[in-house]
């Protein structure tokens, strides 16, 4: 295996044990590769099975049927579990329901703490973490005061204070208004391009896909097809057949061709549609 | 009204109550409710009053939060003062507002519960005051360390520990979790604070049913992230926070092993209470 992996499932199957006698799968024979710093976004509807990869990818869930690779450890092997989690952290929808401390700093030591650091160390990975997503002035405030995209952001800071190679994100911007989001997002992306850190952002928010590497589109338990954002958005029947739908600007594009507008393809952001369409008009 | 709860409520601040080991913090208040409740004498009390009221003061917690918490049982506090007034027939009788009836106050019943409320005001002064000026978890990891002799007969002292923690950081979130509930639930109808006392029991359980699955459902998803952060059964964990007894605290044990000691000699050497009496009175 290449050195340059971060994470990889072979031909990984997983069944809930409640629908094992059903024989659902919720992942079903999935294979890819993922290397160090891409920035992967991954779509699919609900109930696709998103939650169910985040968990299998850090030794929450073992496959129950092929291999979940970690920077080449296998994930089922039981001595690899906690370094396979200090690889990849994972953070989840609802950060009320990951924040263990009553007070941010401490709650962002909770990871280092577990790895058993020395305190020098806990003290300033907390800070550096706290400072990559803007919230070091907030370190003594308590917990349950912060707004949703604080409380996620105190999240991530949580997971980054572990330094992992790769963080997952599973719908971190599923509960935030347009704010949180738009915040959420620009620190992930921070990470991936100021720390090196290999990002897989789970989401059904098409915009947030536009600045991926490669986006991953899952439908019904398997990994449908997987393409850089032009190749993904460009074939909107696709996307329908997946139960998704073009991201917003996209959507407008089309609209715009129906009634006469000559447009190239593949605009898929607010801002290539604008500079479109001052080119346009000044050439008119 | 269930947003007043204080519980486990915790204003950060840098003054010397908030720098004091929270070990020494817990011990001084063990010892110190030890005390209050041994003293019977009223100098030896006010004495002990005098100390809790300082603390605050040294503390800088503003005084409505000081009140917030007196006020959460303030009820107590006053049907044991009524309780004592109406019952006490100890002392002269100060007043027989009813010459028909046996009722009288007397002197006895006045001190007494004028005795009981300062007690019990100066109890919940100092215990408010060590969750009002200590981190949760800086809190629980004291009474971890309090605590941990009782490994020796295999308790799970980390554990108790990381339970009254994640308690403690969900106290607020359960908190508004009913309120919105409540809310729901009396847009649908439900007569939460009307109607007869069986119909609210009724009603309150459609309260607390749904509150009861969210949480199991938060414990999972928190187990599940807890997980992802590398926690395992907490055996070899360390801290952000090393606690180490400084100069400060033995110097807070020395302090207070003075005045308590003061209050207990006033308390049992009866020479020095007559020598106060002589003087005040
Ligand atoms: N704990 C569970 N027990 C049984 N079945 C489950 C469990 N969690 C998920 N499933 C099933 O597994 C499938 C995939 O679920 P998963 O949570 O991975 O989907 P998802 O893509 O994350 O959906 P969403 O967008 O709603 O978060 C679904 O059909 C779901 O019903
Ligand atoms: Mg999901």
């Amino acid at each position: 295996m290449e050195q340059d992996t971060l994470l990889k499932f072979e031909n990984v199957s997983y069944t809930y044990e409640e629908e094992e006698e059903n024989n659902r799968l919720a992942v079903r024979n999935i294979s890819f590769e993922i290397k160090k710093g891409e920035f992967i976004v991954v779509l699919g509807h609900n109930g696709s099975g998103k939650s169910t990869i985040a968990k299998l990818s850090n030794s929450i869930y073992l496959p129950t049927s092929g291999r979940v690779l970690v920077d080449g450890m296998d994930t089922s092997v039981e001595e690899n579990e906690i370094p396979c989690r200090k690889k990849i952290g994972v953070v989840f929808q609802n950060p009320d329901n990951q924040i263990v401390a009553s007070i941010v700093e401490e709650d962002v030591a909770f990871g280092p703490e577990n790895l058993n650091l020395p305190q020098k160390e806990i003290r300033a990975r907390v800070d550096e973490a706290l400072k990559a997503v803007g919230m070091y002035e907030y370190r003594l405030h308590e917990t349950h005061r912060l707004s949703g995209g604080q409380k996620q952001r105190v999240a991530i800071a949580g997971i980054i204070a572990m330094r992992p190679a790769g963080i997952v994100l599973d719908e971190p911007t599923a509960m935030l208004d347009p704010k949180g989001r738009a915040d959420i997002l620009e620190t992930v992306h921070t990470l991936n391009k100021e720390l090196g850190m290999t990002v897989v952002l789970i989401t059904h928010f098409m915009e947030e896909a536009l600045h991926a590497d490669r986006i991953f589109v899952i439908n019904d338990a398997v990994v449908e097809r997987t393409g850089t954002p032009d190749e993904i958005f460009s074939d909107a029947a696709f996307l329908e057949t997946c139960g998704l739908e073009l991201p917003d600007t996209a959507k407008l594009c089309l609209l715009l061709k129906k009634r006469g507008v000559s447009l190239p393809d593949r605009i898929f952001t607010p801002e290539a549609l604008i500079e479109e369409l001052v080119r346009q008009t000044e050439r008119a | 009204m269930i947003k007043d709860i204080t519980i486990g409520q915790f204003f950060p601040g840098s003054s010397p109550i908030h720098k004091l080991d929270p070990r020494a913090k817990i011990l001084i208040l063990l010892v110190y409710i030890i005390t209050l409740f041994l003293v019977k004498n009223f100098f030896s009390l006010l004495l002990l009053f005098l100390f809790s009221f300082i603390c605050v003061l040294i503390s800088k917690i503003s005084a409505k939060s000081v009140w917030k918490s007196i006020r959460a049982l303030i009820f107590i506090v006053i049907f044991t003062a009524v309780l004592q007034i109406v019952y006490n027939k100890n002392g002269t009788v100060l007043l027989k507002p009813f010459p028909q009836f046996d009722f009288c106050i007397t002197s006895g019943g006045v001190f007494t519960a004028v005795f009981l409320v300062l007690r019990i005001i100066a109890l919940i002064l100092l215990s408010s005051l060590l969750t009002y000026t200590t981190s949760p978890t800086m809190l629980t990891d004291a009474i971890e360390r309090l605590l941990s002799p009782l490994k020796l007969f295999h308790i799970k002292v980390h554990s108790l520990a990381m339970m009254m923690t994640i308690a403690l950081r969900f106290i607020p979130t359960l908190i508004r979790e009913i309120d919105i509930i409540m809310s729901a639930q009396k847009a649908r109808g439900a007569k939460l604070d009307a109607g007869k006392f069986g119909e609210r029991i009724k009603a309150l359980i459609s309260v607390f049913v749904p509150l009861f699955v969210s949480s199991f459902r938060r414990a999972a998803e928190l187990a599940v992230a807890m997980e992802c952060r590398c926690y395992t059964d907490g055996a070899n964990r360390s801290r952000l926070k090393v606690m180490r007894f400084a100069l400060r605290d033995y110097l807070a044990f020395f302090i207070c092993a003075v005045i308590f000691a003061g209050a207990l000699v006033v308390n049992y050497v009866p020479l020095c209470q007559s020598l106060l009496f002589e003087r005040v009175i």
